[in-house]
């Protein structure tokens, strides 16, 4: 990667945590379910779906943090800012709900209101459209993986020159819907929350003066934990002094970076999915804030997955 | 500037599988219209699509065709490329609008075995070419342009991990959901796709995949067409309706990134849904993007043969335009018979297949939300 990316804003709603910092302590079991209203209003919620609601809380309090929310919470220079969204159940409630209204009613009996709601991107579009955020505007729908992979492309589209900034954003919703294809798996629960990132690249964060809360460093995705695990080692990332764990199988070999700290999310949580890498990168900068210091590895996707994902972060410079 | 080798194509629509196959029947106006055949048509009005004729047995519907869909075009794509069947470490990104909805769909009403790893395709993708850097991207109908966009993005790398070549598709079937609200927001329930006529009443969804193998160098392999560019862009403006004028913006983009004029456009693979909203808006970019070369292109839209096969459908005129300009034929543009004022001054072909010596082609694709992509390849040399 040539250009050095950093993240110059955050966001996290989840059930029992709304900052970094609070995610990186661990929110409380038994906390309430997030309530878009009273965060971004009542105002434009009405026929949008929980992920897409969820979506515009976390867009809203990224900007803000990251300087780019003006009076009117729309996106300062919104040409320049993309928005790349990773989630995996994003719209399942509404396909699930349109195709039981077909099955026990006729076609008359849905709401046009649901055809966007119907199309996967509609979390990225609409926050696109409520924040006027005109960049490039990329859904991944890509599996355990799914939140790294998003922060991935985001490092390519400002790579490549596409867009100076981009929004990444990680939300899974909970809902009956999810809980049946989560029961398998014995997981009762999706994370019902998520976490936003602005990235930005060093030099543009810096001549508009705002705070770096973390660099992003190598991408890799690879079958199999240990050869992602190698490809990032020989690919010259410092080693990690902490490892944000990957979800959903067993706690890897303790052979696997032993001088590295292990870091989970809570599992009362739920199965953060698609928010997963987003999440991660939030705890790491909340660890980051409570004094933590030294190389992060992200890592998404276990050997029952179709493959592995891992990001390496490390602090700010100068603090 | 972008100048990127594609070396290897696939496709399967309702119309025929393959390039060349596919090609000569478009060129002969033959279309995928057909009876519903994978739902119970007694709960629309609505009673045609254009579906790849695959399932088992008449008015049973079965899990993963779309993943059975994009295999087959890869594996075409792969084996014309000679890029083999390991793709571990290679790049493989797909389009799609609706990924494995349908599944969750006979899931949800059914039963059966599924999980949440069936709704992206790397799973099928890793046990079938043993592919690990794959990505599923949910974009709408221009799903399968945004992901030649990042696929091109990624070859512009350097350094040790960067890819030598890409993979990049676009998959979609019907879901039934999304057939459903299609027909909800019609006044008239569609009977065919017939893009930028007046009488045109909407729009019908259609099966397809298509992928392409896009390689940093051409080397000594054969090339059937140059990727030059690919505009990417989000106009922020509804999240169903387009938007003239930022549509009008990703073709200008398209045009800059790719070093061409508007009078180097010799051909246009429009996105012609054949919906109210869409062609007006698409006819009305056009013209603007175009300017006083409005006359210039030969245009035409495929969709009215294969139905909007969504995700795929900026991959299947990809392949088939990159064929026509190899062949020098254009497929005409079925059951177009009076053009909308806004496209009176186009030269879309209808009837019977142009010919015509062609180098560059424009192919677009827009999808709900506003998410405009639009791409430039020019004849192989």
């Amino acid at each position: 990667m040539s250009v050095d990316v950093v993240v110059s804003g955050l966001a996290v709603l989840v059930p029992g945590a709304d900052s970094a910092k609070a995610l990186s302590a661990g929110p409380p079991e038994g906390a309430e379910p997030v309530e878009p209203a009273a965060l971004v209003g009542r105002k434009g919620l009405r026929y949008k779906d929980r992920a897409t609601q969820l979506g515009y809380c976390l867009t809203a309090a990224a900007l803000r943090d990251a300087e780019l929310l003006d009076e009117e919470d729309t996106a300062v220079d919104g040409d320049a800012v993309g928005v790349v969204v990773s989630s995996n159940y994003g719209n399942l409630d509404t396909v699930a709900r349109a195709l039981d209204t077909l099955r026990e009613g006729t076609v008359s009996a849905t709401s046009p209101m649901d055809l966007p709601n119907a199309s996967s991107n509609v979390v990225a579009s609409s926050a696109a459209i409520r924040y006027g955020l005109r960049g490039p505007n990329l859904m991944v729908c890509n599996g355990a993986t799914s939140g790294l992979d998003a922060v991935h492309w985001a490092l390519t589209l400002i790579s490549a020159g596409r867009v100076p900034r981009v929004l990444v954003i990680g939300v899974e919703p909970d809902n009956n819907v999810v809980r049946r294809l989560l029961e398998p798996d014995g997981v009762s629960r999706a994370v019902d929350g998520g976490a936003a990132l602005l990235l930005e690249s060093a030099d543009a964060a810096r001549a508009r003066g705002v705070r770096v809360r973390a660099r992003l460093g190598a991408y890799v995705r690879t079958a199999g934990l240990e050869p992602l695990i190698e490809r990032l080692a020989a690919g010259g990332a410092p080693a990690p002094v902490r490892w944000q764990l990957p979800e959903g199988a067993a706690a890897p070999s303790a052979e696997l970076l032993p001088g590295a700290a292990r870091a989970v999310l809570p599992p009362h949580l739920g199965r953060a999915s698609g928010a997963l890498g987003v999440l991660q990168i939030a705890a790491a900068i909340g660890w980051y804030e409570d004094g933590g210091s030294g190389p992060v590895w992200a890592v998404c996707g276990t050997d029952a997955d179709d493959a592995c994902a891992g990001l390496t972060l490390r602090e700010p410079e100068n603090t | 500037m972008t100048s990127r080798p594609i070396t290897g194509m696939g496709v399967v629509t309702s119309v025929g599988r393959g390039v060349r196959p596919l090609f000569d029947a478009l060129c002969e106006g033959r279309t995928g219209r057909a009876e519903l055949r994978g739902f119970d048509r007694s709960r629309f009005r609505a009673q045609h699509a254009y579906e790849v004729d695959d399932r088992p047995a008449e008015g049973v519907d079965v899990p993963a065709r779309a993943t059975a869909l994009l295999v087959d075009a890869i594996g075409q794509a792969t084996a014309d490329a000679g890029l083999g069947e390991d793709l571990s470490g290679v790049p493989v990104l797909i389009g799609t609008g609706l990924r494995e909805l349908r599944s969750m769909e006979l899931w949800w009403r059914e039963g059966g075995e599924f999980r949440d790893a069936g709704l992206h395709f790397g799973t099928a993708l890793r046990e079938r070419f043993n592919a690990d850097v794959t990505h599923t991207f949910s974009n709408a109908c221009s799903a399968s342009l945004y992901a030649l966009a990042l696929g091109c993005d990624l070859l512009a790398q350097e350094g040790p991990g960067a890819p030598e070549a890409v993979v990049v598709a676009g998959v979609d079937v019907l879901t039934e959901s999304m057939y459903g609200l299609l027909e909800r927001v019609h006044p008239t329930p569609p009977d065919r796709v017939r893009p930028f006529d007046r009488d045109r009443t909407g729009v019908l969804m259609g099966d397809g995949a298509a992928a392409i193998v896009l390689h940093r160098e051409a080397g000594d392999r054969r090339v059937h067409a140059t990727l030059r560019g690919v505009a990417v862009n989000c106009d922020a403006y509804h999240v169903t309706a387009p938007s003239p004028e930022g549509i009008a913006k990703a073709m200008r983009q398209a045009y800059d990134l790719a070093g061409v004029k508007p009078g180097d456009i010799d051909l246009v693979m429009l996105h012609g849904t054949g919906t109210l909203l869409n062609d007006e808006a698409e006819a009305v970019a056009m013209a603007d993007a175009l300017g006083d070369n409005v006359g210039g292109p030969l245009m035409t839209a495929v969709k009215s043969m294969t139905g909007h096969t969504s995700g795929a459908s900026g991959m299947v005129g990809l392949t088939m335009g990159v064929t026509s300009l190899a062949d020098g034929r254009v497929p005409p543009t079925v059951g177009l018979d009076n053009p909308v004022d806004e496209a009176a001054d186009f030269r879309l072909v209808t009837g019977e297949a142009a010919e015509a010596r062609m180098t560059t082609a424009q192919l677009n694709a827009f999808g709900f939300g506003g998410i405009n992509a639009v791409a430039i390849v020019e004849a192989a040399a």
